[in-house]
Order: C-alpha cells, then sequence, then structure tokens
C-alpha cells in the first residue's frame, strides 16, 4: 500500500467507523459514586483502597440478572458433573492458596525437606524434566520488561528479592505486567549457560487472576516462614508482546508457592524443595543504590 | 473549576470532585469498553472499574496531565484482561443459554451505513488484540497518534508502524472475507483517483 492509497484507506475507515452505533452510555458517574459512598475501604485515606463488586441501583439489579444466569448455569453443570465420580471428586477436592487454586489433587501432608517421597506418591514426572535447550527465547516475548527501580515505582507493594544463594544478586531481567493487579516477574540467568532461566520469582498482588490449575502431577504442603505453602508444577499465564496471555513456565523444574501479606509468591526452580525455601525464606529488600 | 484542581481534590480524598470527571469522560472510556468487548453489560462494568481503580491510584497521577488517555489506558487494559477471563466465559455462556443475540448482530434492520460500520467492526475483530487497541483508538476513537501512543504507553514511532502493519492486515481480511467493505474501498479510490 502506497502513501495515497494508505490514506484514503484511514480516511475510509473513519468515515465508515462514524457510523456505528454504540448504545446508550449508562449512568457510569451515579454507579460509580454509590460504589464509592457505600465501600469505606474505597474512600478511607489511609489503607489501601480497593474496588468492591457492583452492588447498587441499575447496576445491581444487572448483576443480579447475570448473577442469576450464571449460577443457574453453574448448577445445572455441577449436578452433571457431580454424577462422575472422578469429577465430584475434582469439584469439591481444591487448595487454595493466595491467587492460585489448584484442583483435583490430593495435598501430600508437609515432608521434612530431605526426606524421600514415598515411592507411591512420587509422580513420573514429578522430577523435572530435562532443561530445554533455548528458554532465554521465551523471554523476549515477554511484555512489560523494566529496570527494578521502574518496576518498584510501577507495582504499589515492594519487591523483594532474595539474598540466597549469595552469588545470586539482582535479577537479570525484570517484567511488570497487568493482570487486574500489577505482577511483578523477576528472572535470573544461568550464569554458566547465559541461554537458560536460573530461576524465576513472581510476585502477584491480592485481587489479581485467580489461577486454577487443574491436576498437577505434583502437589505437596509445605512451608515458608512457617506459614503454608504448597510445592507443585505448572505453568503460570503471561502476557506477551502482541497483548495475547500465554501459559508458560520459565524453569522446567518445580514450582513453590506461598504467600506473604497481599502478595502472593511464585517461584519457580529446578533446585530441591529444600533449596526452594531457603531462597523464599531469604527475601529481603533490596538494598538502597 | 477545571480539570487539574477536580483532580487535586479528588486527589486528597474528595470523592465529590471526582463526579464531574467522571461525567467528562464516562462516554468515551465506555466507548472504547465496548469496542473491545463487544458486549454493553461487559463494557459497563469495566468503564466503572476503571473510574475506581483511578480514583485508587490517583496519587500516582500528575494532575497536570490530560485525565483521559489514563483513563482509556486502564480501560484498555481492564478490557483486554477481560476478554480472557473467565467471567467473560461466563457471560458468553449465559448469553448462549438465553439464546439471546448480541446487540450487533441484527445487521438487517440498520442503516447501510450502521451496516458497514458492523462490518467493519466484525473486519477488525479478526485482527489481534494490539491491532484492534490501535484501530479503535486511532480511527474509531479519532484520537491521534500522540494520543494513542500515551495510551498505549508506547513511543509515537511503534504507535505508526503499528498503525502500518494493523492497517495491511485489516485491507486483506476485508478483501478477503468483507466483499462489501472491499467494493466500497475501490469506488472511494475511484472517486479520489
Amino acid at each position: 500500500m502506497n502513501e495515497l492509497q494508505r490514506e484514503l484507506f484511514e480516511k475510509q475507515l473513519v468515515s465508515i467507523a462514524e457510523g456505528l452505533e454504540y448504545p446508550r452510555t449508562p449512568d457510569i458517574a451515579g454507579s460509580v459514586m454509590r460504589r464509592l459512598r457505600t465501600s469505606p475501604s474505597l474512600t478511607g485515606r489511609g489503607g489501601r483502597r480497593r474496588a468492591e463488586p457492583v452492588e447498587a441501583g441499575e447496576g445491581r439489579s444487572r448483576f443480579s440478572r447475570r448473577l442469576a444466569w450464571s449460577l443457574t448455569i453453574i448448577l445445572i453443570l455441577c449436578s452433571s458433573l457431580m454424577l462422575i465420580p472422578s469429577a465430584r471428586a475434582a469439584i469439591i477436592e481444591f487448595i487454595q492458596i493466595g491467587v492460585v487454586r489448584i484442583f483435583g489433587a490430593e495435598p501430600t501432608p508437609v515432608a521434612p525437606p530431605n526426606q524421600e517421597f514415598p515411592s507411591t506418591m512420587t509422580p513420573v514426572t514429578a522430577t523435572p524434566g530435562p532443561t530445554l535447550p533455548s528458554l532465554i527465547a521465551l523471554l523476549e516475548d515477554l511484555a512489560g520488561e523494566m529496570t527494578l527501580e521502574e518496576a518498584q515505582q510501577a507495582v504499589d507493594y515492594p519487591i523483594l528479592l532474595p539474598t540466597y544463594p549469595a552469588d545470586l544478586g539482582q535479577p537479570d531481567r525484570l517484567f511488570v505486567q497487568e493482570a487486574e493487579g500489577r505482577m511483578a516477574i523477576l528472572v535470573w540467568l544461568n550464569p554458566q549457560a547465559p541461554e537458560q532461566v536460573r530461576m524465576s520469582l513472581h510476585l502477584i498482588p491480592e485481587g489479581s487472576w485467580a489461577i486454577d490449575k487443574m491436576k498437577p502431577m505434583l502437589v505437596e504442603e509445605t512451608s515458608v516462614n512457617a506459614q503454608r505453602a504448597i510445592w507443585t508444577l505448572g505453568p503460570y499465564p503471561v502476557r506477551l508482546h502482541n497483548g495475547d496471555i500465554d501459559f508458560r513456565r520459565l524453569v522446567e523444574g518445580h514450582v513453590l508457592i506461598w504467600v506473604d501479606g497481599d502478595v502472593t509468591y511464585r517461584l519457580e526452580t529446578d533446585l530441591p524443595l529444600e533449596e526452594a525455601i531457603r531462597i523464599a525464606e531469604s527475601l529481603q529488600p533490596p538494598p538502597n543504590p | 473549576m477545571d480539570e487539574p484542581t477536580l483532580i487535586r481534590h479528588a486527589t486528597d480524598g474528595d470523592a465529590a470532585a471526582w463526579e464531574p470527571l467522571v461525567l467528562a469522560h464516562q462516554e468515551a472510556v465506555f466507548r472504547l469498553s465496548y469496542l473491545l468487548l463487544g458486549d454493553p453489560d461487559d463494557a459497563e462494568d469495566v468503564a466503572q472499574e476503571t473510574f475506581l481503580r483511578a480514583w485508587n491510584h490517583l496519587k500516582r497521577f500528575d494532575p497536570t496531565r490530560p485525565l483521559r488517555p489514563w483513563l482509556l489506558s486502564i480501560a484498555s487494559n481492564l478490557a483486554s484482561n477481560r476478554r480472557r477471563s473467565a467471567g467473560r466465559y461466563l457471560a458468553a455462556l449465559t448469553r448462549a443459554f438465553r439464546n439471546e443475540p448480541l446487540s450487533t448482530a441484527n445487521v438487517e434492520e440498520k442503516s447501510a451505513q450502521h451496516m458497514q460500520a458492523n462490518e467493519l467492526w466484525k473486519a477488525v475483530r479478526s485482527l489481534t488484540m494490539t491491532d484492534q487497541q490501535v484501530v479503535y483508538l486511532r480511527y474509531f476513537m479519532d484520537l491521534s497518534v500522540t494520543e494513542t501512543a500515551e495510551i498505549l504507553q508506547v513511543a509515537e514511532g511503534t504507535v505508526k508502524s503499528r498503525l502500518s502493519r494493523a492497517l495491511e492486515r485489516l485491507r486483506g481480511i476485508i478483501q478477503q472475507d468483507f466483499p462489501v467493505l472491499a467494493e466500497r474501498r475501490e469506488e472511494h479510490e475511484g472517486r479520489d483517483a
């Protein structure tokens, strides 16, 4: 398309787009102001203010109508699924930790880090697979790369860094992505093989995407700083440059998930559980520059 | 009171100062959300959420800058997330169960101009989310390249290159799948040549 053709095409687009009929703009100001008045957490000045569900006026009736339909559908679907024993088990049994919900898994009890799994508890895929040849290429697709300083300005929670292992240092790559809350992804590369990711840490604020894992091959309850944590497997959604969401794991290994305050942490590593917990428990604010 | 003054009052916790700002920008926020989501109920939810999020984060906002690009940026991000969320899937499922068509489906009843606009909208919806965002902001919302860049938080040069690629793709889609629009384009080119 040459310059003239492009100009004509652009003019034509604007001209056609003008004809698009939009629905009448609803009274958004009224609904927003009602929500601000009725939710002290939104108008309170000292603490963190969070949005509440729609709850008043025309918003309520629309919401209620949709909710009623949604509940009816869910009820029908669940009733059907409940007739299937395996589905029934999967629906009833789930583990919630922070923003992550894991369905269809029986957690194994807390195991001392260096205790071996009984053979019946060790699924074939629980052992990390061979590291992919060039995981670093995956990073080039990720949106939202910035420096640590920029990232700390972009999120409203402190970005803590592991102080263990001592040689780890600051992350080599850092991404902040919008996930109904700003999620920080910290990536350390393998110094011996810089084309590979050594470890990644997701910091996911409260209210972000609730992520469901379905039937992971390994789910083990453990603890970080004496708080409940989960040791499992699986990818996590990330946003790509083209705006799409993709489920990715950056390290071909395990995932340790724990919660501290309003933030869910998710550490991907091919290290054993004992080491992952040491890293998790070593998180500290970065030293001042 | 002008916009920067209202923003400063709102930042200090004066909710009454927020209302005229919402009124001033609600249509633009709702329309962009509607374009991205295609459903007025979803668009209303996103628009409400946009103004609540903005209220929550006003302290981060520089009151000397225009508010609209920031609001449209929040709306665009929320709408993109919602397109892939379980909630949206549920809403689509609900519509399917109710057997209620989308509000834009009954194109026969609309005038030729509205029908063409809907056809164009359908064509744009075949593009990737990134392409759609830039096309909606530039040609449907009629914003400048500078405003579009501010909303998408990218450089103006990036907007231009994205537009260029998006237009090439859109032209291909129109030629292949939307013959009515393609005919109009050829007529237009003939007239202006």
